[in-house]
């Protein structure tokens, strides 16, 4: 039985987490959009 | 005359080894420290088993792989002369060709070493059958350097050559590898595996598999800077 | 790709529908399947070993195919198909991993054995870890695509090879849809099949994710070159 909690925490920790780093990644990529914009605008 | 001349290669690459003698020591003395630092696992007194003796040597081969092709495809790339491969008139193919009997030869000057160490380090003596030996030894190392001709050129120009490299090829060398040990731990007077001829199949599928492989895509890896 | 395209449109519905399905595969998992009648409540954790194990596959499939279509057209969008569907891929074998090692523990009292499947998984684990150890080193975009799409191919190539000696290595596996009904009842089939169908969809909806957002990222690196 403990094995299954487990199990069932394994998998969902690692989805969650490969789910976490593409949102930080995301997170990055719109700052960086978003400076670009301003850097364009300021010109 | 197109089949003579990826020999060309082979020859100037052998004597660029050979002139300074860096390329060849490097990988036999790694491969007879493996050898000496693993005889250490058994306990005084007590036989290694023939696959294990079997897997020390294969291992030992592997890293001199690895060592031997990164010297291979890194001596046009240190003397910025890889152009001049690129555009020598011949099929690129024959790089793969040249440098894979090269890297062939060389491995087995460096098993030279090795198998006299597996004697004495490893206390295997009851070897059956040099000629199936030699047999085995040769179908492997042909696995072996398909593959490591193909991807020795995936790290040139990296720093971390050596590292990558073994990364990168160790995984695929597996089923070879297993195959290997097999073998060599029947010819090293192991257990009898009845199933010696199907290893010896999977040995010979992989590098068939890994020749057409190579044939096809090494100009795609070898193209690019 | 752009923005407008139905791939990208089609992530949200995805994601949306990927949830709900995995929320009825949970009903499906410990109220409808019975219990199995020897392993207990444990044989449950098969109904995420399975699903990883084959989207796992699946992903290293994926790879393969785009990799062989990047070297014929060199179009990015497949190079970046590979990317996303190695990443999946690498997740999925390490959960079909784990829970399997903890299977393994509970029904055969070990963690690990040598048995083809499990060794094959590993084996796979290893190469696309190293391919995607390959991408992030190598600086050059053109020669990192070139080189991931020619491993991409090869690892895909040696599988047979891994299964093969792996299971002339030894083997204690079931054999889940064998000739000999396998042993499982048409109530934990439809489980499992379910489970599948589920991770399928939440699977396409986060590669596609994936792929919009290595698109981007590529489009804001562009940005810098020009």
């Amino acid at each position: 039985m403990t094995y299954l909690i487990f199990g069932n925490i394994a998998v969902w920790l690692g989805i969650g987490g490969y789910l976490f780093y593409l949102s930080t990644i995301q997170k990055r990529l719109s700052l960086k959009i978003r400076q670009l914009e301003v850097s364009a605008d300021e010109q | 005359m197109l089949n003579i001349r990826f020999l060309c290669l082979t020859v100037k690459d052998l004597k660029l080894i050979f002139s300074d003698g860096s390329g060849i020591i490097q990988p036999v003395l790694l491969g007879l420290i493996l050898v000496f630092v693993f005889s250490l696992s058994t306990p005084i007194g007590e036989e290694v088993t023939a696959q294990a003796a079997a897997s020390i040597f294969w291992l030992a081969t592997s890293f001199a792989l690895i060592l031997v092709f990164n010297t291979l495809y890194s001596m046009e790339e240190t003397n910025q002369a890889r152009t001049g491969l690129l555009l020598s008139p011949m099929p690129l193919q024959h790089v793969w060709v040249s440098k894979a009997l090269t890297g062939m030869l060389l491995l087995l000057l460096a098993q030279l070493f090795f198998f006299p160490a597996i004697i004495v380090f490893l206390g295997q003596e009851n070897m059956a059958g040099w000629w199936t030996l030699l047999g085995v030894i040769l179908l492997v190392d042909w696995g072996l350097v398909a593959v490591g001709s193909l991807l020795g050129a995936v790290s040139q120009g990296h720093a971390a050559r050596d590292s990558l490299l073994s990364v990168v090829i160790f995984p695929l060398l597996i089923p070879l590898l297993l195959a290997g040990i097999r073998m060599g731990a029947h010819l090293l007077g192991g257990a009898d595996d009845e199933n010696l001829g199907a290893w010896g199949g999977i040995a010979f599928s992989f590098g068939a598999v890994f020749t057409g492989a190579a044939i096809v895509l090494f100009p795609f890896i070898y193209n690019e800077y | 790709m752009s923005d407008n395209s139905i791939m990208v449109r089609s992530i949200p519905a995805l994601a949306v529908m990927g949830a709900a399905g995995l929320i009825i595969a949970q009903y499906f998992i410990w109220i409808y399947a019975p219990v199995e009648a020897t392993m207990g409540i444990m044989q449950k954790i098969f109904y995420f070993h399975l699903p990883m194990a084959w989207w796992g596959l699946i992903c290293f499939f994926v790879v393969f195919c785009a990799s062989l279509v990047f070297l014929i057209s060199k179009n990015p969008f497949m190079d970046r198909l590979s990317q996303a569907a190695a990443e999946m891929g690498l997740l999925y074998s390490a959960l079909a991993l784990a829970t399997g090692s903890l299977w393994a523990r509970a029904a055969w009292n070990t963690w690990w054995t040598w048995d083809p499947r499990l060794s094959t998984t590993l084996v796979m684990w290893f190469i696309y870890a190293g391919y995607l150890a390959l991408r992030q080193s190598i600086d050059n975009p053109q020669k990192m695509r070139a080189v991931s799409a020619v491993l991409g191919v090869v690892a895909f190539l040696n599988v047979p090879l891994v299964f093969l000696s792996a299971r002339m290595w030894r083997s204690i596996h079931p054999a889940v849809f064998g000739s000999k009904g396998g042993g499982l009842e048409p109530e934990m089939m439809t489980t499992v099949l379910v489970c599948i169908v589920a991770w399928g969809i939440l699977t396409s909806g986060i590669l596609f994710y994936r792929l919009r957002q290595l698109d981007i990222k590529d489009r804001v690196k562009n940005l810098f070159i020009f």
